[in-house]
């Protein structure tokens, strides 16, 4: 059995109560339970900066529209280097082409990181290096929140999301092919996604481990 | 760099289209302005909607029409060809349309993009991106609304609590280089040689096009 450190003291429960949906305009509207806690902590005074790996979606803009913030959307699901990781094998090489996808505005700082479910289609190498770009956007208070998956049987939809309230996100039908999956589990995730600690998980009835993330302590204070 | 700036209205566009297509010697210095056709200026009811003042006419940019250059206006623009230029500046409101495409910046009151546009967009009040819409570029205004369907990639500003007095292009022209607009305005400033232009807020439209 692998050491645990201290991925055991993330607080995954199950989530008993299966998560409340309903469809609106073709758009499942799914509530959150970890949501709350990624937009409670933020400080609104300042211009927020957000990083959506997922397509740009209305209810997304919608809901940031009530902030004062800048929104970057990099649909990185929809990027060759995502789609063809396989032929990417060199770590340099995905480095850098991670380093020109990420590329924000010179002393950028993110306060939220939307992953969705984009690190499950992460190999090891290509998590690795999208950490390792991802880091000099953080600072102390970075959050983040995303989907795991930690065994082949569990069958990931293709969906895409967005953000619909404090406690709701919108789930539809992606409409380009389903990539290939890595399931990682929450200590390999740990170890490859290095800027973050994990806060909390909660196991979706759907096998979905749902996270919010929080930077780690070395992450230098903004 | 002689510019080719000059103000536009209703009577004389045409004139100044031809005189452009046909002095080969402006066009070896600065790339000519590829003006397939015509431009058509008539009042758009869509566009004249958006407007605060009944008053505002339109410029519509006809679907075979091709620009190469800046576009500048005192009145609504609605653009149904392709514009390639570095900005399309409107002090009232800029319109994509389904066939419209533009390669640069934007800079206007409302912008709505139905059409593609690859460029940044400046809405000193809001940015609208319809369901046909696609947008390869950042966005900054106080107000920006997707709709279903519309393809964006790049960065959103937004401040609810913020509104921008728009950017005049008469005032930037007589501005010069002054750098209040940003560096894309700003550049398309260079070398301006156009008598200042007075923005008379009469009912008379006005386009302003220059070669790039």
């Amino acid at each position: 059995m692998p050491p645990l450190g201290r991925v055991n003291t993330v607080a995954t429960q199950v989530d008993l109560n299966a998560p409340a949906s309903s469809v609106v305009r073709g758009v499942v509207v799914q509530t959150s339970k970890l949501f709350p806690s990624l937009f409670r902590s933020l400080d609104t005074n300042r211009r927020l900066t957000i990083l959506d790996v997922g397509a740009a979606l209305p209810e997304t803009v919608q809901f940031f529209s009530r902030f004062k913030c800048r929104i970057h959307f990099i649909d990185l699901f929809s990027e060759p280097v995502v789609r063809e990781l396989q032929q990417v094998s060199n770590p340099k090489e995905l480095h850098h082409q991670f380093e020109k996808l990420l590329k924000l505005p010179h002393g950028s700082r993110l306060d939220i990181c939307l992953l969705w479910d984009f690190l499950c289609y992460l190999d090891d190498p290509a998590l690795r290096a999208f950490n390792n770009v991802l880091r000099p956007y953080m600072h102390s208070r970075t959050r983040a929140h995303g989907f795991g998956i930690h065994h082949l049987a569990i069958r990931l939809e293709n969906k895409q999301y967005g953000v619909m309230e404090e406690d709701a996100m919108s789930v539809r039908l992606r409409q380009t092919k389903q990539l290939a999956t890595h399931p990682h589990t929450q200590v390999e995730m740990h170890e490859l996604l290095s800027c973050f600690d994990f806060e909390r998980g909660l196991l979706l009835p759907d096998g979905k481990l749902e996270l919010l993330l929080r930077a780690r302590d070395d992450i230098l204070e903004f | 760099m002689v510019s080719t700036t000059a103000r536009m209205t209703t009577p004389n566009i045409l004139k100044y289209m031809e005189i452009n297509m046909f002095d080969k010697r402006k066009s070896s210095r600065q790339g000519s302005p590829q003006i397939k056709e015509s431009i058509a200026m008539q009042e758009n009811p869509s566009v004249a909607a958006q407007a605060h003042s009944p008053a505002i006419k339109s410029a519509v940019i006809g679907l075979d029409i091709e620009i190469t250059g800046d576009v500048k206006a005192s009145a609504n623009i609605k653009i149904n060809g392709h514009i390639k230029g570095s900005i399309v500046e409107s002090s009232h409101n800029v319109e994509i349309g389904e066939s419209g495409k533009v390669n640069a910046n934007i800079s206007a009151k409302i912008v709505i993009v139905a059409g593609l546009v690859e460029g940044n967009i400046a809405g000193s009040e809001k940015v609208l991106i319809s369901k046909t819409g696609s947008v390869r570029g950042n966005i900054v205004a106080p107000r920006v609304q997707l709709e279903d369907g519309a393809l964006f990639r790049g960065s959103i500003e937004m401040d609810p609590g913020k509104v921008v007095k728009p950017v005049s292009p008469a005032v930037s022209r007589k501005a010069g280089n002054s750098s209040h607009a940003g560096s894309s305005i700003k550049d398309s400033s260079i070398g301006t040689g156009a008598a200042p232009v007075q923005d008379t807020g009469s009912k008379e439209s006005g386009l302003a096009l220059k070669s790039g």
